[in-house]
């Protein structure tokens, strides 16, 4: 009795060690994610902000919804037509414009890299070459944009005015969509690297006697990548889409630091919901309780783009395999 | 057992490690608190013996001693550039005892200079929390109309110490609730318009500083020889380098502060006048446009591109005399300078200094600031070596009268001269704690109406709004 007592508390105590081991990262995560991301949540729902007139802080005091009042109603009644909505819209905006064409030049990149008929040479040197952009800091290529596009001397405007195709500069930076085109730009040109490498990985997770079945059968080029690659790089390319989705409603570094004032010149048309949820809690009036209702909008929309993706790239034949095991069950146990 | 016992130390001593970073600093500090407060004891004490001037002081002195031995950290003073820090030299030199205590803490950006003295006068308790700040003249109000900053009596600064100020750089740092005075500067800075004499002559045929102000004393006259410069000088030179240059002359004259007392937000029609004056300069093409602060708009003092800029005490100095692309005269423009009125008197910028509510030695802020702000000879030997327009009116008119004043990067005017009135005259009636927020909501707007993306009444309503969406407490007009 004593032994297998014994015996039986040998094999939980290994378990256990466990714990430990991952103690530290709960207790870190505890303290600087999850308390905050609760506190936040609470403060959505409180008036908390600084009266600047004698610098007092008002709050935080309960005030239901009239946070998100503010949030999703202007000012004459109109809903959505916020200082909110907008800064969120830039920010899909600009991530459509940067995230589409990235995607399909990393995917057309990762391809080429891994097709053994074209076997490219000094694979290696191009690979560094897409990847380096993500490598630079956010500012220095920032400043490097800032600088190229200048007005009204940069080399940009140099070019295009010494060579007679314009008569005078442009205002590259002053101008809504020139702004919004360079800022996609940057982040396409910075992150495609990044997503080849993913999708390159992805490719090479496919066996290879699945594309040389289907060259044997004489599938051209188009026709495996549309029939065999492509469905097999489902799951990285949901994880892509995905990381890419949270990570472009996050947009920052580059329209914050691009822009003469740093507020989304010209007239906040480059403002991203991050910068303007910033400018909330930390500029004017540091509306705490209404820049943490902000950022509750921001995770509903990145959880809803998310669910979205989730929704369009599900692998329709494994769930209508397993209906069909389903119903086949219920046959079969109504047979019985 | 034993082996739990063993997980169990492995598992304390990782978590031990992991908090041993904040662990080790903590233990670090304590002692360096107790190094300094031995030096801080030791330092007081010197001033004490230092400072003959009066029992009052002796026995603030005295009372800090212990304060300080019981805090018993550095003394930090917090700015966002390095000038103060080069101006508190001069303290030194005075009180050489202190400069070890004193931790000059430059923040680096004033874009985020609020956000971090913000941040850290919310914890009286740290070790780095401020016992002084600067102030820039934009944001001042928003921390002397506050609780975070105590009255300079306190520190032991009387009035008769404030005799030689200009009244605007107290009005500016007086607290609207109760009248107590928070905040001391070392410097004036009216402005004055700063213009080319060579480029005036050939093309307006203007000789001397007054018949240059005869040329531009109001804004239809400053737009008329705008006009005349550029057609002129057939396009190659303007009046001014970028719009935003006259941003300061116009925010000096308004007939109200944007916010009121009782929390009513204004729209001044002075503001109108300025939207259209920037949307002439705009639309008719009568400056460089670059923006202020670049590297083009630097670049102008040393060209013939720009023929003046709207520029006060330091910016005379530290702006157009370092970038005019000559150290004497002869090379660059150097010399080639003079400033007049200009179309409206005006004045921009400054710094102040205040103690914070949780100072931990008020005598030695007191110190500070006398020896920095209203001793005369401190001050006058800072304004003779680093040419700063200094906050007395004596040493000022002591330098004018030694001649000093005679600047040979404005062809020998006396710039001393020049500002001396205006600094009197200055008027800050129109100030208030949300000057550099507001006034960056209406550059955005004025810059969409110059250019023609939108029309005034848009661009005013839409001013209005980004007003209101800054300041939930206001109303808004």
């Amino acid at each position: 009795m004593a032994k297998s007592s014994s015996n039986k508390r040998k094999t939980v105590e290994y378990s256990r060690y466990g714990y430990f081991f991952i103690a530290p990262f709960f207790i870190v995560f505890a303290i600087f994610q999850l308390w905050p991301l609760i506190y936040t949540m609470g403060l959505a729902f409180c008036e908390n902000y600084t009266d600047t007139m004698f610098n007092v802080e008002v709050g935080p005091t309960f005030n239901g919804l009239a946070n998100f009042k503010t949030i999703f109603v202007g000012n004459d009644g109109s809903l959505f037509d916020t200082y909110t909505f907008r800064a969120l819209g830039n920010t899909i905006i600009m991530w459509l414009m940067n995230f589409m064409p990235q995607i399909l030049l990393a995917l057309l990149l990762a391809v080429w890299f891994t097709d053994t008929r074209v076997k490219m040479k000094a694979q290696g040197a191009y690979k560094i070459l897409t990847f380096m952009p993500n490598i630079i800091t956010a500012a220095t290529i920032s400043v490097l944009f800032y600088k190229l596009f200048d007005f009204p001397n940069g080399p940009i405007n140099q070019f295009f005015v010494n060579s007679g195709i314009w008569s005078e500069p442009f205002r590259f930076l002053d101008t809504k969509w020139s702004t919004r085109g360079i800022i996609s730009f940057i982040n396409f040109w910075m992150w495609y690297g990044n997503t080849m490498i993913v999708l390159t990985a992805g490719v090479l997770g496919i066996s290879p006697s699945l594309f040389e079945a289907a060259r044997v059968d004489g599938a051209s080029s188009w026709q495996i990548f549309k029939s065999v690659t492509l469905p097999l790089l489902r799951p990285i390319m949901l994880f892509t889409l995905v990381n890419s989705a949270i990570g472009g409603l996050q947009m920052y570094d580059i329209p914050k630091l691009l822009t003469t004032s740093g507020y989304g010149d010209p007239d906040y048309t480059t403002r991203t919901i991050t910068m303007y949820i910033r400018e909330l809690a930390f500029t004017g009036s540091r509306q705490m309780g209404k820049a943490a209702a902000a950022s509750l909008v921001l995770f509903v929309v990145t959880l809803f783009f998310s669910l979205i993706l989730f929704y369009i790239m599900r692998d329709k034949d494994a769930i209508k395999e397993k209906k069909a095991i389903k119903a086949a069950q219920k046959a079969r146990k109504g047979a019985n | 057992m034993k082996k739990k016992l063993l997980s169990a130390l492995l598992s304390t001593a990782m978590v031990a490690s992991l908090l041993v970073g904040c662990g080790g600093d903590g233990g670090a500090a304590t002692t360096d608190n107790n190094a300094a407060a031995d030096n801080t004891a030791a330092a007081t004490d010197n001033t004490a013996a230092a400072d003959n001037t009066a029992a009052a002081d002796n026995t603030a002195a005295a009372d800090t001693s212990s304060d300080a031995a019981a805090s018993g950290d550095k003394f930090y003073i917090y700015s966002w550039n390095t000038e103060l820090g080069e101006r508190l030299e001069y303290v030194y030199k005075a009180y050489p005892e202190i400069k070890d205590r004193v931790e000059y803490v430059n923040v680096g950006d004033s874009a985020i200079y609020q956000e971090k003295i913000d941040q850290l006068l919310q914890t009286p308790d740290a070790e780095d929390y401020p016992d002084m700040i600067a102030f820039e003249a934009g944001y001042i109000m928003k921390y002397t109309n506050s609780d975070y900053t105590i009255p300079v009596t306190d520190c032991g600064i009387t009035d008769a110490d404030l005799a030689e100020m200009y009244p605007y750089t107290i009005t500016i740092a007086t607290d609207q609730r109760d009248g107590s005075l928070k905040g001391l500067s070392w410097q004036a800075c009216p402005g004055a318009f700063i213009y080319r004499t060579d480029l005036a002559e050939s093309l307006l045929g203007v000789t001397s500083p007054d018949e240059m102000q005869a040329k531009i004393n109001s804004w239809d006259a400053f737009l008329d020889t705008a006009r005349e410069i550029k057609e002129k000088s057939g396009d190659a030179t303007r009046i001014l380098s970028s719009n935003g240059d006259v941003v300061n002359t116009f925010m000096s004259n308004k007939t109200q502060p944007w916010v009121t007392s009782d929390s009513v937000f204004h729209m001044d029609s002075a503001m109108e006048e300025y939207m259209d004056v920037v949307q002439v300069l705009e639309s008719e093409d009568l400056t460089q446009k670059t923006t202020q602060w670049s590297d083009e708009w630097n670049a102008g003092p040393s060209t013939d591109a720009v023929f003046g800029y709207f520029g006060c005490t330091w910016f005379l100095h530290w702006t157009i005399k370092a970038n005019c692309g000559g150290d004497a005269v002869g090379s660059g423009t150097y010399g080639l300078w003079n400033m007049c009125q200009g179309p409206a008197p005006y004045y921009w910028g400054g710094t102040w200094l205040g103690a914070t509510a949780n100072c931990s030695d008020t005598a030695l802020a007191g110190q500070i600031m006398k020896s920095l702000c209203c001793d005369t000879e401190t001050i006058q030997t800072l304004s003779e070596e680093t040419l700063d327009y200094v906050n007395n009116k004596t040493a000022m008119k002591n330098l004018s009268d030694a001649g000093k004043g005679a600047y040979d990067f404005l062809g020998g005017q006396d710039f001393i001269a020049v500002f001396s009135p205006l600094a009197e005259d200055v008027d800050v009636s129109w100030m208030c704690a949300y000057d550099q927020k507001v006034n960056e909501l209406l550059d955005t707007q004025v810059t969409a109406y110059a250019r023609g993306d939108k029309d005034k009444e848009t661009a005013i309503a839409d001013f209005k709004a980004a007003v209101a969406e800054a300041y939930p407490a206001l109303t808004v007009e």
